[in-house]
């Protein structure tokens, strides 16, 4: 058993600290604020080959795993600008159209999103189905040499920003359990009949969230990623890099709040002793720090797993609710260190709290992982 | 062009740094990295090799452990190869001990061209640079912002107080370049990935031809007798603003002749 990270990994995470570091929180809040993108940024990352680390080599990415892009992810967090879009495009779709996709369907897509050149959007979730992915009815039906897609999906990240998305839809239903039968298409963003509204959310980040109504949006065959029917076994490969991505990411965030909490504990003078001497303050930071080891221990099991061909769910539900846990707690205890500067937007912190908070709730809820681990790890009855 | 880079591997600045008690020196037994001024270096050497056609960069070290960390960070920025001396016996070397030993190593290279950072940021004796050109019998320019290859000489900017000197010197040459002329690049993920298998020479002062009596604590001719604690700096002025604050910084700065 090995706990060091190799050199490899150090100085990936050293070269993304050091250009994360150089763009930061307050570059981040102002392309929020003003409703433009990290375009500078992802293309830093891009150019210098970190968006698709995970990407095969022979299509033009890193040839590494999920812990790569993990630590990719957790330091752009970590200088308080995380980037979203790593979890989706090359996290999720990455990972299933390189599992999946045909040997033209990865030279297409694959160079392009592992350079960062291209994004792509994900799209599951739907207004009756959330957690139940059984329940979507998104469907697309076959109609002679195309496919036809009806229906609609929500809080779709980062669509404004990408040229595709990868929709999972209801081709069929299972005579025997009733369950809908799913299929994976790559559909452009700019298809016809697509229709994208912006869904607003108290989150302050460059990506946005879309609804999405599709209105008989033509498909070519040759976008049906994988075997039809069959979607949902193969989204679920990329569902655990999805989570194993939001656990790094959660604590990257989470170590940057807690760094400036440490540093103002230092800093800060009342009663002509920094406050960090009392342990009214120290303690919930040493707490903070723990729980944020442990999390990132945990994501790193998970990709460890995943990228070594083992079953990862366990471990991924685990390092994405410790994760999101100890990152609300150690933002929750930062703002309360800096007093009232907590909630002042010149620290940066309070700005933060929509989108930690969301940790607990996506990419899967609290509940659902605790379902899990109760069914799964513990062997108990199904509640639902 | 074939250019040598000297890269210090120094212990990480934001640690605190620990001084061997005996020798008066810092303690270097731990992981070390590349000395954050000679990135400069390896920076301006990757792109005179570039522009000169067909060249590469080697970098030159030397570590009485053995480390590679910060050697491993300049491979990954795109330097083809590295020659690091390393030997017990290096331990204690002074500036003209280091010299002697990069000096030796250098020689095997036969650059056309080398370049070293003005100073470290451990050491700071900025001494060792003009020593390894004295020992080599090259002529050496310091304080280089701009380098441009005209032939088989160089022109150098040469930063001074006043503005800077224009330089021109013949090839080969040592130049040491100053902190923060150039951006140097991020190692990129190919070159991260690509530095573990780039070749990592490993040569002992034995094998440089050099006498154990020339380096070390025995080559050494400085010796540290005492080290003591900077002086806590002293208060600053406080200037409270009455509407006049800006006379008074004006008057402040006048007084410093800065302005």
């Amino acid at each position: 058993m090995d706990f060091l990270e190799t050199d490899e990994q150090q100085m990936l995470r050293e070269a993304v600290a050091t250009i994360s570091k150089k763009y930061g929180h307050s570059y981040f809040v102002e392309k929020a604020r003003s409703g433009q993108k990290a375009t500078e940024m992802w293309k830093d990352l891009g150019d210098n080959g970190f968006c698709g680390v995970n990407i095969p080599a022979e299509y033009g990415g890193g040839g590494m795993g999920i812990a790569e892009l993990g630590i990719v992810a957790e330091e752009t967090a970590a200088a308080g600008a995380p980037m979203l879009m790593l979890v989706v495009s090359p996290a999720i779709c990455g990972t299933i159209i390189s599992k999946f996709g045909t040997t033209d369907q990865r030279s297409k897509w694959l160079p392009r999103l592992a350079s960062g050149e291209m994004i792509m959007s994900f799209a599951i979730t739907e207004p009756d189905a959330g957690s139940n992915s059984h329940k979507l009815n998104t469907t697309a039906t076959k109609d002679g040499d195309v496919y036809r897609i009806n229906g609609s999906k929500y809080y779709i990240s980062g669509v404004d920003e990408a040229e595709a998305i990868l929709v999972v839809t209801k081709t069929g239903v299972d005579e025997n359990t009733g369950r809908g039968q799913l299929s994976l298409f790559i559909v452009d963003t700019d298809a016809k009949g697509l229709d994208k509204q912006p869904l607003p959310v108290e989150i302050t980040a460059p990506e946005k969230q879309f609804t999405l109504f599709f209105d008989n949006v033509e498909v070519p065959a040759d976008r049906l990623l994988g075997t039809p029917g069959n979607g949902l076994a193969q989204v679920f490969v990329g569902l655990n890099p999805e989570r194993i991505l939001a656990a790094f990411m959660a604590c990257g965030s989470g170590r940057y709040a807690l760094d400036k909490a440490s540093d103002y504990a230092r800093e800060r003078k009342v009663w002509g002793r920094p406050i960090g001497t009392h342990q009214g303050l120290a303690h919930p930071l040493a707490i903070a720090k723990i729980n944020l080891e442990l999390a990132s221990l945990m994501a790193k099991k998970a990709a460890w797993l995943f990228d070594n061909g083992h079953d990862a769910s366990e471990s991924a539900n685990m390092a994405k609710y410790s994760a999101a846990e100890a990152a609300i707690a150690a933002l929750d205890q930062s703002i309360q260190t800096h007093g009232g500067n907590g909630m002042s937007s010149e620290y940066g912190l309070a700005d933060m709290w929509g989108a930690v908070r969301l940790f607990r709730t996506a990419p899967v809820s609290k509940e659902m992982i605790l379902n899990f681990v109760g069914q799964h790890s513990l062997g108990l009855p199904k509640s639902y | 062009m074939n250019v040598v880079v000297c890269v210090k591997q120094i212990p990480d600045p934001a640690a605190p740094g620990e001084m061997n008690s005996s020798t008066n020196t810092l303690k270097r037994d731990g992981k070390l990295i590349m000395d954050d001024s000679d990135s400069y270096g390896v920076e301006l050497g990757l792109q005179l090799a570039e522009a000169g056609g067909g060249g590469e960069v080697t970098l030159v070290s030397m570590a009485a452990n053995g480390e590679t960390g910060g050697l491993r960070t300049a491979l990954a920025m795109g330097a083809a190869k590295a020659i690091l001396v390393s030997d017990p016996q290096l331990s204690g070397s002074d500036a003209l001990g280091t010299a002697k030993a990069l000096a030796a190593a250098i020689k095997k290279a036969q650059p056309d061209l080398i370049l070293a950072a003005t100073e470290s940021s451990d050491g700071y004796t900025g001494t060792t640079p003009v020593q390894i050109a004295e020992i080599l019998g090259l002529p050496s320019v310091t304080f280089a912002k701009k380098i441009t290859i005209d032939g088989s000489s160089i022109k150098v900017e040469r930063q001074t107080e006043a503005g800077y000197d224009e330089v021109t010197c013949p090839l080969p040459a040592l130049v040491t370049v100053t902190a923060g002329v150039v951006e140097p690049r991020y190692p990129n993920f190919k070159g991260i990935m690509a530095a573990k298998s780039k070749p990592v020479e490993e040569v002992s002062v034995s094998d440089l031809g050099l006498s154990s009596s020339e380096v070390g604590v025995a080559g050494a001719r400085q010796e540290v007798f005492e080290i003591v604690a900077a002086e806590a700096r002293a208060a600053g002025e406080k200037v409270v603003d009455e509407g006049d604050a800006y006379e008074k910084v004006i008057g402040f700065l006048e007084q410093l002749k800065l302005i």
